[in-house]
Order: C-alpha cells, then structure tokens, then sequence
C-alpha cells in the first residue's frame, strides 16, 4: 500500500516532529517580520575565516589539506542554533552534510512522505567509503549570509534498521576502512560535516526527479526505507535535495565563492588561516580585479588542459570516454595531475605500499616542477598557464609529521594519458585568491560562462 | 514490476554467468547488458572488440574483448557509479585488499591502484564519476593499454 503514493515517481514533502516545530517558533517570538526600522541596512558580512589543517582529528587521523570553516545550522525561524566548527570546505560537491552528533541539541524536521517514510540520501566517495543519512530542513547560516528553510544531510542519523541499498554502494566497500567504510562520525569523516560549495545549486538536479521505484540501475543517492521493506529509490524534488546553500542565501551574493589561502614554504606547514568571501564581483571585497576568468564546459570542467605536448580534454562530456580535461577542487587534497608512468621522465613515480607516502606520488632528486600547464576556458573564454611542484611525499611527511599543508602533494589522476586529467586540488589554492562560480549565477565583466566558471 | 522485473531477468540470464565480467569470457557481458538495462553497442576492432553499454541513468559502460574472447578491460563514465560489483567480479576482492586504510592517504575523491596483475582508477566529484579496471595479462599483446578509456 505504501507504495502507491510514489507511483508518480513524486515525492510529497511532509515533515517528521514538524508539530515540536510549530511550538518552538511559537515560543520563540520577536524574530522577524515586523520590523519598521528605517536604519540603512548595513552590506552583508560575507567573509568567513578558513583553516587548513588536519581538522578534529588531529595529526593522528586528521585529513592532509583539509580545509575548514565554522557554519551555524538553526531550526528554521528560531534563534534555536547550534555552531559548528571543523565543517569541511568542499567545492567538489554540492551541498550541507553535518554529522548527526553536533546538531543533536536541535530538532530539525526530516523530509518524508504522507506516512512518515523518511528521505535518506546514500553518497558514496571515490576512496570506496560512504555517508548515509535523512533529509533535514534548517536555517544555514555561515558569517553574515542566511539560507533559509535549506534541506541538509544529517549524516548518521537514519534508523538503524534502514540497511544502506546495495545499489548506491556500488563500488566494494572496503571492510577494513575504519568503521567499514561508512563516514558518519567525526571520528571516520576527518570533519564534524562536508559544506558542498561546488558549482551547481542541488547535489543532483533534474536527474533525480522523475525517478521512479526500479527504474535506477546504480549509484542513485536517494531512498525511502517502508516499514519492513528494503530501501528503495525515489524521485525527488529539487526542493528536498541537498542543496548548495551559497545559492539559496538571501543576500546578492549567491554566485559562487572567492577563497583565499596563503603560500607556504616547500616542505610544508602546519596550519595556515584563510578566507572566503561569498559572492564574486557583488560587493567590495570580492571584485575579481586583474584575475583570468575561465568558462567551465557542460559539465563544469575546463574543456582541455595541455601540458608536455599532450592535450587533456575532457571527451567524457561529450561522448562519455576518455579524460575530463581538468577541474578545481579544495576537496581533493592532492593535485591529481596526469599518471606515474607518464611523469616518469620527471623522477616521479608512485610512493611504495608501506612506505609513508604511499597514495601520493614520491620523487627522485628534489621536487619535480611541471611548467607551462595551459589551461583553456570553455569557447576561448580565459586561457593561461600555471605550473605545478610535485614534492617526494614520503619525505614530506616523514620529516615534519606535524604539518597538514602541503603545496606540493600529489597522484596519479588515472592510468594514461588517454583517461588522465588535472584536478588542481587544495595545493593549488595555497598562495591563490581562487574563484568558483555557481553555473546559472551572474557572471563578472559580463563573460559569457552559462556553466560556470573559475578565475584566478 | 520489481518483483516481475527480477523474474525475468533470472530467465532470460538462462545459462550465462550471473555476475562478472572482467576476465570472464564475452558471454558475460551480455549479463551486465541484462543487469544494467541497457543497449549494447559492439565496435570490432582488428585486434579487440568494445561492448558500449548505457544505462537508463545515463552511465556509460565500456568492456574491452580479446581475440581469446575474455574481457581485459572496462571503463566507465557518467553521473552515477556503476555497480562495480557486477562489473570487477573476482577482482573485487584485489581492490578490496589494496584500498589504502590508513587515514593520512586517504582522498575521498579517487583512488588508483597498481597490482601486477590488477590496475584500477576511480574518481568523482558530485555528479561525475569516471575510472577504468584492466587486466594486464589479458591485455593483447599487440593492443594499448590506452585502448581501455
């Protein structure tokens, strides 16, 4: 019977606990509204400090060039709010995901349907491991910005008896990842959440719309788990999904990020402070200035990369194989740049299984430095060059096991150059003023970049 | 439907492998075709043949056959993840045993991994997702590794 309502591949919003809502803001009062004040509102504060560092965990489990800031979640329409530090800066995705435990003094509605199915997101990463947890709406509010009333993941907080559906871990999950590979604690994550300020507004768009009950193959990321039934995959509005919350902020400054970070020296540092400004070109402290802008391709890549006499272009967007030319990603903490083999000629080659570097590229004779990487913008907008160091990561860390920032970090991006690329990832950003902006926003200087774009 | 779906995909797999289908023979693939819902397209080569699969999510699936008749090779690009369950078979268990547990090496993002007999890259930003698998003593010795992309 339950599964009659979905049968439009729909899902009807409704909230779990939406009544202790209603009291709360009841109780609340004053906020609001009302207000007849004819002061002059003041610019919107959109900066926020950043950290690079290990995060929560420290230097025995922390995350090598994790990036962090501090973002305050609320009960919607409540000064009800809890803050919380160590969230991780992630341009790579789309989207709020908070470890259940640091918001457990709220109580946030979940999403579910007219009987109280509750919505649960399953994300599987790269590395194999996983987060799974329900669709919660709250107020965001990160420095002086608000987005209002936003869906975000409350990692680790669906029942126990929803078992993760096999077909969003589609990729074996290794048994001996702590925790058997599931991310939602602080403790598995590296972070006390994951803020997705990549360049969409939802983590999966149209695509997960018009979904209905059997009709997924693998990977899709949302479910309703019936009483008694397995979980099962369903469609879902844009509205419910996790959504980037730089869009949804009701300032004017929803058009992406400005992230500062400063340099630090060849063999590393231990922490570094940093800012990001919401917002590019939008108010006086985030004008692009003298910066190259780069229109990404469709898929939000740029179309090709050319370094040592080899294009990398991104053939998988339009013909789905080959490489994805190169992307920016504070979530990737490497630079993941080429292959080994390739590289070779540079002394780099892949650190050793056992040795401290291993996972990360290790290099003979001093760091290696790749020149004169081109970077091309979608349509010719925005060409130029950057160059890369590659350090031996095996000496990195060994030499100063305190430091977490490192400049010079990198692996392998694929196997050859035919499926290789450039994911100039947390290094790059060391020593740059890097912006990323939300594909549909406003574009700076009138540039013509309708998927998005980057300028440094 | 899913339960009617499930029926038939058990008959018509009749007497191909259910499951697998790098290093198994050519018939697999046609198991993943099922498994996957989707269109099968064949390029033939001089030297080897490309099974194209896409599935309804918009995943695209490459197995790459040998003149033996064994699958040496996948790639894999799209939106969503393909079941690499289905997809590695017996090879699960190399990228099981090689996936880096130590915290400091790992990335969310991606991981490659180099055995002598298993080579393995995967990589994803939300929303896109893309890596290969290939075997190398079943890859021709007249072929590219390059070939498998």
């Amino acid at each position: 019977m339950n599964r009659k309502i979905f049968s439009t591949g729909t899902f009807a919003r409704f909230f779990i606990g939406v009544m202790v809502l209603v009291v709360l803001a009841s109780c609340g009062g004053g906020s609001g509204g009302s207000s007849t004040s004819t002061t002059i509102t003041p610019a919107t504060n959109n900066s926020v400090a950043l950290t690079v560092g290990f995060g929560p965990n420290g230097q025995s489990s922390g995350i090598t060039n994790g990036l962090f800031t501090t973002v305050t979640v609320c009960q919607h329409g409540t000064s009800n709010c809890a803050t919380i530090p160590n969230v991780l800066v992630d341009t790579g995705s789309v989207g709020l995901r908070i470890v259940s435990s640091e918001i457990s003094s709220l109580m946030l509605p979940t999403i579910a349907d007219q009987t109280q199915d509750e919505l649960v997101e399953c994300v599987q990463y790269g590395d194999t491991s996983y987060s799974w947890g329900p669709m919660q709406l709250a107020d965001v509010q990160i420095a002086g910005e608000t987005a209002s009333n936003i869906a975000i993941q409350a990692l680790g907080a669906a029942p126990s008896s929803f078992t993760v559906p096999a077909t969003c871990l589609t990729t074996p999950v290794n048994p001996n990842l702590p925790n058997g590979g599931n991310e939602d604690t602080v403790a598995t994550l590296g972070a006390n959440g994951i803020l997705g300020i990549g360049d969409a507004a939802w983590d999966c768009g149209t695509s997960c719309v018009g979904i209905t009950t059997g009709s997924t193959y693998a990977g899709y990321p949302y479910y309703i788990c019936p009483t008694g039934q397995a979980c099962e995959e369903i469609g879902v509005p844009t509205s419910d999904q996790a959504v980037n919350p730089v869009a949804f902020f009701s300032s004017s400054d929803t058009n992406g990020v400005m992230i500062y970070l400063p340099s630090v020296g060849a063999t590393g540092a231990t922490s570094v402070p940093g800012t990001m400004y919401f917002g590019v070109g939008t108010q006086s402290d985030n004008a692009l200035g003298t910066a190259t802008l780069y229109a990404m391709d469709p898929c939000g890549y740029f179309p090709t990369v050319t370094y040592g006499g080899l294009a990398y272009t991104d053939t998988s967007c339009s013909s789905g194989t080959g490489g994805i030319g190169g992307i920016l990603d504070t979530g990737s903490n490497p630079l993941f740049v080429s292959d080994a083999t390739t590289l070779g000629s540079l002394g780099i080659s892949d650190c050793a299984q056992g040795t401290a570097g291993y996972g990360y590229y290790c290099v003979t004779n001093g760091p290696a430095t790749l020149s004169n990487i081109a970077l091309s913008g979608y349509n010719g907008v925005g060409s130029g060059n950057v160059s890369l160091s590659i350090a031996d990561a095996t000496t990195l860390f060994t030499a100063n096991p305190t430091f977490a920032v490192f400049n010079n970090l990198g692996t392998d991006s694929g196997t050859s150059p035919a499926t290789d690329f450039f994911d100039l990832g947390l290094p790059f950003f060391l020593g740059r003023t890097v912006s990323i902006g939300i594909a549909g926003g406003s574009v700076p200087n009138g540039a013509s970049a309708p998927y998005g774009f980057v300028a440094f | 439907m899913k339960t009617t779906l499930r029926v038939l995909l058990i008959l018509t797999l009749g007497s191909v492998p259910a499951w697998a289908a790098l290093g198994q023979y050519e018939a697999s693939v046609s198991a993943d075709q099922q498994y996957m819902k989707s269109e099968d397209h064949v390029q033939v080569f001089q030297a080897y043949k490309v099974h194209t699969l896409t599935t309804p999510n918009g995943t695209t699936v490459r197995e790459y056959v040998s003149p033996q008749g064994l699958v040496f090779g996948l790639s894999w690009t799209g939106r969503f993840m393909p079941d690499l369950h289905q997809l590695l078979g017996n090879y699960e268990t190399n990228l099981q045993t090689a996936t880096p547990a130590q915290t400091q090496i790992r990335h969310l993002r991606g991981l490659t991994v180099k055995t002598s007999d298993f080579v393995y890259t995967n990589f994803g930003v939300m929303r896109m997702w893309k890596g290969s698998a290939y075997v190398p003593s079943l890859v021709p010795s007249n072929v590219s590794v390059e070939v498998v992309r």
